[in-house]
């Protein structure tokens, strides 16, 4: 299944894009895709545990299972205001 | 009355304020974030603002959906920068408007740290040399 993955702030220049669309398999989870992102974009590691996520747009833990067609965002902790 | 702005031009703060509130309300209360010209012991010049637009338009109804239920209120405004604001300038403004006084101030106190908390938004300072990304809650 083909889903869309977003980057923002801190997490998009560790990473070194903004969205990105990637082919993976039925059941996987946001943390197998945190994974495998680290393994390819080892600066992402210095993020430890304070990473959040959404799928479409909805906060989600990491143990969330994505569908096709889903978008994953990925982001630090917020700070607007 | 709802409205909720994410925008890159400058807040007109003295008109939202004149358009907050209704006939049957005693209070409108509004807060204005800037842009100080300090951080952390350095000389501040802007702030660059990245939103995740679609999902913070979404974050940011919830929370003033909450509070218009919570406090009864009749009116509520969000506007919120994005790209570059610089010192001085209004990163956000929330004005809410409520028949009594106890019941805006309360309501805005809780939308602007539920904002710094839950709406997808993030800051970068620039210093005079150089620049970093603030995340999470200062």
């Amino acid at each position: 299944m083909k889903i869309k993955v977003k980057a923002f702030a801190s997490v998009r220049e560790a990473v070194g894009f903004e969205e990105k669309e990637l082919t993976v398999s039925e059941g996987i989870t946001v943390k197998d895709i945190v994974h495998q992102l680290k393994k390819s974009h080892p600066p992402l590691d210095k993020f430890n545990g304070s990473l959040l996520f959404a799928i479409n747009e909805e906060y989600c833990r990491e143990a969330a299972e994505l569908s096709d067609e889903d978008t994953l965002a990925i982001f630090p902790p917020v700070s607007g205001g | 009355m709802i409205s909720i702005l994410l925008q890159q031009e400058p807040i007109d703060a003295a008109r939202v304020q004149a358009e907050a509130g209704t006939a049957a309300d005693g209070a409108v209360v509004s807060f204005i974030g800037r842009v100080r010209d300090n951080s952390r012991g350095k000389t501040v010049t802007h702030i660059e603002y990245e939103a995740y637009t679609e999902m913070a338009r979404k974050q940011l109804r919830k929370i003033v959906d909450e509070a218009v239920a919570r406090w009864s209120l009749n009116s509520c405004c969000v506007v919120h920068r994005f790209g570059p604001v610089m010192v001085g300038e209004a990163s956000i403004i929330i004005a809410a408007s409520a028949p009594h006084r106890g019941a805006a101030f309360q309501a805005v106190q809780y939308i602007i740290d539920t904002i710094k908390a839950d709406v997808p938004i993030w800051k970068k300072e620039f210093y005079s040399d150089g620049s970093s990304w603030i995340n999470g809650k200062e």
